[in-house]
């Protein structure tokens, strides 16, 4: 069947099955390659992508669900998003699996909420895993970016 | 090769979706929000004929509350986590609503999973199933030709089942407003993203106690007779009293073992956890 | 110039694409062991390329301790998901149903699941013989013992034990157990085979490029000049992306088919490919009354799994780190690797070393209890300096466990308090022997190209050596690239595992660019690492250095469910030389968190050889939200020290501080993880004892 939807702002037709999930057709269809298939059942994070300016889990998303949406992923961003620039100041990544997750999480929270406390980010990216373990430079990098 | 690709259903109102249901029944699986089928399919538990999606039924997504004394909080089925745990309207007058739909795995589960999908897929360790069962929320069901209204507790009817029929849809939750003293504890016994090992709600509806004990047994656990034992008390529970409501609720449940917790341990902590509730209660 | 990590333009090997690859899918055992009596596959369209037991023949056996593995298995299956059908298909989709179409029929035989069970009369044999492999990983003496289901044992011999034990005053004994763990790094085990005129070409996620090669060239019976294997960043390994994993399924479908071929793992099948050792442990200390040592005895059972992969190094790692840094006259260490009938178990993270800390330093305080010492002097009193000879015979130089111990306990307030307060220090040895060598190209743009073998799997290595090499070339860090690794360009190096890289290679750039200067246009530098241990009496060098720490842990108790929070965790790690700092303290801080993994939640479940939590709702990893409210740690360097690994020394004392904080509260806990319902019992136990109701 055919899906269409925005993707990083660009208006996209792509061929998808019914049950396919978005992450599957992002890869495949649209080369996005910052979303990746890890854990299958929602829980990691690293699949994250905006759907209409929200976290989703890209790899428990039936593709046909994206019909007129708009998609973003870390690819939409500039490179030099405040979040992607204190990702970098703060070094806080390592392997990068799921810093598009973290970086995508980040952003759609400081809009929601500029200002917030460590506890607050611990709890917004609670559902970010990180087996590299970065969270004590992630957290700072997210402190950075609500400042800046 | 001989592959099913499913056929995607998208109805656009109420009744055409009823009528599908009416046509196909458990052919098509329903889709609300997606999440617990997305998980199915990715592990192959799960391989549907058809899909029946509700997301452009946009009748099934609402928040409403009159003003009326007496009048129930109303939610759509196709209302997500995230529109519960945002609404200004929930967060002022049912606020352990909101915050018990918040707890709810992640941003990104949130705002894709329904109220009506969570109770519709009747998870042992969700959290909002058992909330709205304290609150002695109902919800509504309806097919092509008839509609009831039926307590959480006989809508839950074992492990991940319910007591819909294959030509019914669930399509409100109705939350009453006569309630106070609302309490929900999830006690995760290792990560802080782990799903609870026992949870707790708690709530006087109607001046009645209501304790409910969730993911503990393959249905929310609610045992009237030992909340009577708290009728009466209007001074505040006891010590005394909340400690033996706590263990008779941990000798009346055959809990689960999972990778949360053993049976035996689930025991200790409900008895803890059911007199934190209730000492949690009292103002 | 953004980094493509945060900007989403990194690719991994599960990335790699070639016109007319195939997707693979395996089918795998449900049984624990079981004899393959019949595979069918008749029913599969001819579009799938199939590979069966019947295929493999002519493939050599491979293994990089025991050569003990082929590429599936011959006649019978050894674990819950050895590989028993492989299927190549145009899509992922095509190839996972084709294995819905093939019929595998088992005659299922006894199994054993446990270390100590293996090892007794009369438990099944995994396998009849342990042939010791020629892979250059075999690099110490291994001792299989024919007949039974211990493919090495490791001693040390050192002293009287008998006469040790009677000048104790004081001796106490425990058993412990550590259960298997999965390193679920965030990207699954990914590669990419494809033949040209004969010649394989690999792309791979892998820690082990020359390993692998030698493996694969046994495998298929050609030089391993015919064999180049290329890594792409990891997305994490942690120890898993070692020796031969997906490749060799792979490089066969790829021969097969006469197209290139990918094979990606599901998250499920990580738990089925390689996982941490479980051990148990059993350790006995004597001391004077003074609190000197005078005597340790420890026997350990290091469960491999079905197949041996690197347990023998394991298991010898594992022997020596539980004896701990301290001076003791007499110390006997037996450790064994054991086969069982789980899926196999190889590197992890600590390499042994997180078994043996939690075992030696719990014991520690057990014994201070007995003594009635403070745990802290206790350590202080008997812990190495330099010049002291460890158990091994090594002399100790370059060791700093004091001023380590002495940082974790002015943390934690030590001097105020101790309830609720644990200690721990740690000693772990560096892959010795070993070999690093590394090539520096001038390019004609005036910029330079390293060629190294060492693998980036998040760890920043690739970082550390181009910063290294621009220091040594006097150019700026943008003008030196590293090459992905690439067997046809790059120098043998042993393999990126055991902290080592940034060290080793460190020193062979030295050689490279010294020998670049006098050539001009390419500069090769080695750096090679001797010693070992003799695998009868442990004696000789474990390690030409040692990397070293303590930590620290404050917890508090919720003594009615046993849930309890690490308020605060430390460690202060012996670094020596600094090359990236933001990098080391990553290094430090994710160990320190994967520590927190192993101590409190992680374990993998197993029924009759079956995981039963392969999936990380079940099985836990940590979150943001996992944090202690304090988390922090030191890493010190000296003047003119080496550089000293830090990629996984924080990650085995942790385990220990916290167990040993518990302790100071009477909570005695053995066995990892410590789970809400173990403290709780242990509560009931200290309540017992006391004559007090639970």
């Amino acid at each position: 069947m055919k899906i269409h939807f925005k993707v990083n702002g660009t208006p996209t037709e792509v061929e998808a099955q019914a049950d396919e999930m978005l992450l599957e057709v992002l890869r495949r269809e649209l080369d996005l390659r910052s979303v990746r298939a890890t854990c299958g059942i929602g829980i990691c994070g690293a699949c994250t992508a905006l759907v209409d300016g929200e976290p989703i889990s890209t790899c428990i998303f039936l593709a046909p669900l994206a019909e007129g949406c708009e998609i973003t992923t870390v690819e939409g961003l500039s490179g030099d998003h405040p979040v992607q620039r204190a990702f970098e100041e703060e070094h806080a990544f390592q392997c990068g699996y799921c810093t598009p997750g973290m970086i995508l999480t980040a952003r759609s929270f400081l809009e929601e909420n500029p200002a917030p406390s460590d506890e607050e980010i611990k709890v917004a990216l609670g559902g970010n895993l990180c087996r590299c373990g970065c969270y004590v430079k992630i957290i700072r990098a997210v402190k950075k970016a609500a400042r800046g | 090769m001989s592959r099913n690709i499913p056929q995607w259903l998208a109805p656009t109102s109420l009744q055409e979706a009823l009528a599908l249901r009416a046509q196909l029944g458990d052919e098509a699986t329903v889709v609300a929000g997606g999440t617990f089928i997305g998980i199915l399919m990715n592990q192959k538990i799960m391989q549907p004929q058809a899909l029946l999606s509700l997301r452009n039924v946009s009748e099934l997504a609402f928040i409403e509350a009159s003003q009326d004394e007496g009048s129930s909080l109303r939610i759509g089925a196709m209302t997500t986590h995230r529109a519960v745990e945002r609404t200004s309207l929930i967060h002022q007058e049912w606020p352990v609503l909101a915050s018990t739909f918040s707890l709810v795995a992640s941003p990104r589960v949130r705002n894709q999973a329904t109220v009506g999908g969570v109770l519709a897929d009747a998870d042992y360790a969700s959290d909002p199933p058992t909330l709205l069962q304290a609150l002695n929320a109902r919800v509504v069901v309806r097919s092509e030709k008839s509609e009831r209204e039926i307590p959480v507790e006989e809508l839950i009817i074992g492990y991940y089942e319910t007591s819909l029929r294959p030509d019914e849809l669930l399509v409100e939750v109705r939350v009453p407003r006569n309630r106070e003293r609302v309490v929900y504890r999830k006690f995760r016994s290792r990560s802080s993203e782990d799903r609870p090992c026992v949870a707790v709600a708690a709530a006087q509806v109607d001046g009645k106690l209501r304790v409910v004990v969730g993911a503990v047994a393959e249905k929310p656990q609610y045992f009237p007779e030992i909340c009577a034992l708290a009728e009466g008390e209007t001074g505040g529970y006891t010590r005394e009293l909340v400690t033996e409501i706590g263990q008779r609720y941990a000798e009346s449940i055959e809990p689960i073992s999972d990778s949360r917790g053993s049976a035996a341990y689930r025991r200790r902590v409900i008895a803890v956890e059911v007199r934190r509730a209730l000492e949690e209660m009292v103002p | 110039m953004s980094n493509p990590r945060v900007t989403g333009a990194i690719r991994y090997a599960q990335d790699v694409e070639f016109e007319g690859m195939l997707h693979a899918s395996i089918l795998r055992s449900p049984y624990p062991h079981a004899r393959i009596l019949r595979v069918d596959a008749s029913a599969v369209p001819d579009s799938v390329v199939v590979l069966t037991p019947d295929d493999i023949g002519d493939f050599g056996s491979y293994g990089c301790q025991i050569q003990d593995q082929t590429v599936l298995p011959r006649e019978r299956v050894r674990f819950v998901g050895d590989p028993v059908v492989a299927v190549a298909a145009p899509t992922k989709r095509e190839a996972d149903e084709a294995l819905n179409l093939i019929d595998v029929e088992y005659e299922r035989l006894p199994g054993v699941f446990d270390a100590v069970e293996a090892v007794a009369e009369g438990a099944p044999l995994v396998h009849e013989h342990h042939a010791i492999s020629e892979n250059d990983a075999a690099y110490f003496g291994i001792r299989p013992q024919e007949g039974t289901n211990i493919c090495h044992r490791f001693r040390i011999r050192h002293g009287d034990m008998e006469e040790g034990f009677k000048q104790a005053d004081v001796v106490v004994e425990e058993t412990y157990r550590t259960p298997g763990a999965q390193h679920a790094a965030m990207e699954p085990h990914a590669s990419v085979a494809r033949w040209q005129d004969g010649r394989l070409e690999i792309w791979t996620g892998t820690q082990t490029l020359f390993n692998l090669r030698m493996d694969l060239a046994g495998i298929f019976n050609i030089p391993e000049s015919q064999i180049r294997i290329i890594s792409p960043p990891m997305g994490g390994a942690f120890g898993a992306k070692t020796f031969v994993r997906t490749e060799a399924i792979a490089a066969c479908l790829a021969q097969k088919a006469g197209r290139p071929v990918k094979v990606v793992l599901s998250r499920y099948e990580e738990w089925l490919t390689l996982n941490r050792h479980p051990a148990t442990l059993q350790v006995k200390l004597g001391a004077r009354a003074d609190g000197t040592l005078v005597a340790k005895r420890v026997v350990c059972w290091v469960d491999t799994g079905a197949y041996a992969d690197c347990g023998p190094g394991v298991a010898q790692k594992m022997g020596y780190a539980a004896v701990g840094p301290y001076r003791i006259p007499q110390v006997w260490v037996d450790s064994l690797c054991v086969y069982t009938n789980l899926p196999p178990n190889g590197a992890f993270r600590g390499y042994g070393a997180m078994q043996a800390v939690w075992a030696s330093e719990r014991t520690m305080d057990v014994l201070a209890a007995k003594l009635g010492m403070d745990p802290l002097e206790l350590r202080l009193k008997n812990v190495l300096v330099d010049g002291d000879q460890f158990c091994t015979g090594e002399i100790m130089h370059d060791v700093h466990f004091i001023e380590c111990l002495h940082a974790a306990a002015g943390t934690i307030g030590w001097a105020d308090n101790k309830q609720g307060k644990g200690l721990c220090v740690l000693m772990k040895g560096m892959q010795t022997p070993s070999r690093a060598s590394i090539v520096v190209e001038a390019n004609d743009d005036g910029g330079y190209t390293v060629h190294c073998a060492t693998a980036e799997m998040g760890q920043g290595a690739w970082y550390s050596i181009r910063l290294m090499a621009a220091e040594l070339l006097g150019v700026e860090l943008e003008k030196v690239h590293y090459a992905e690794p690439d067997t046809d360009l790059a120098p043998y190096d042993t393999r990126t595992t055991s902290s080592r890289s940034t060290y080793m290679m460190g020193r062979a750039l030295v050689e490279a660019v010294r020998d670049l200067k006098r050539k001009g246009e390419l500069g090769y530098g080695e750096c090679v690492n001797k010693g070992g241990l003799d695998p009868d009496t442990g004696q000789g060098i474990a390690s030409t250095h040692w990397h070293q720490g303590a930590a620290a842990a404050e917890v508090r108790v919720d003594e009615e469910t046993g849930k309890f929070q690490v308020l605060k965790l430390y460690t202060s790690i012996y670094a020596g030389h600094v090359v990236n700092r933001p990098g080391a303290e990553l290094q430090n801080e994710g160990s320190m968190i994967m520590g927190l993994g192993t101590t409190l939640f992680e374990e993998i479940a197993f029924e009759d050889g079956q995981p039963a939590n392969a999936n990380l709702s079940d099985y836990n990893l940590p979150a943001a939200g996992d944090l202690p409210e304090s988390f922090t740690s030191d890493l010190f360097e000296r003047e003119g020290a080496e550089v000293h690994g830090l990629g996984e020394t924080a990650l085995p004392p942790v385990p220990p501080a916290i167990g040993n904080a518990l302790y100071s509260l009477g909570i005695h806990v053995t066995d990892l993880p410590l789970s809400a319902e173990k403290v709780l019992n242990a509560i009931d136990s200290r309540q017992q004892a006391k004559g007090g109701r639970t």
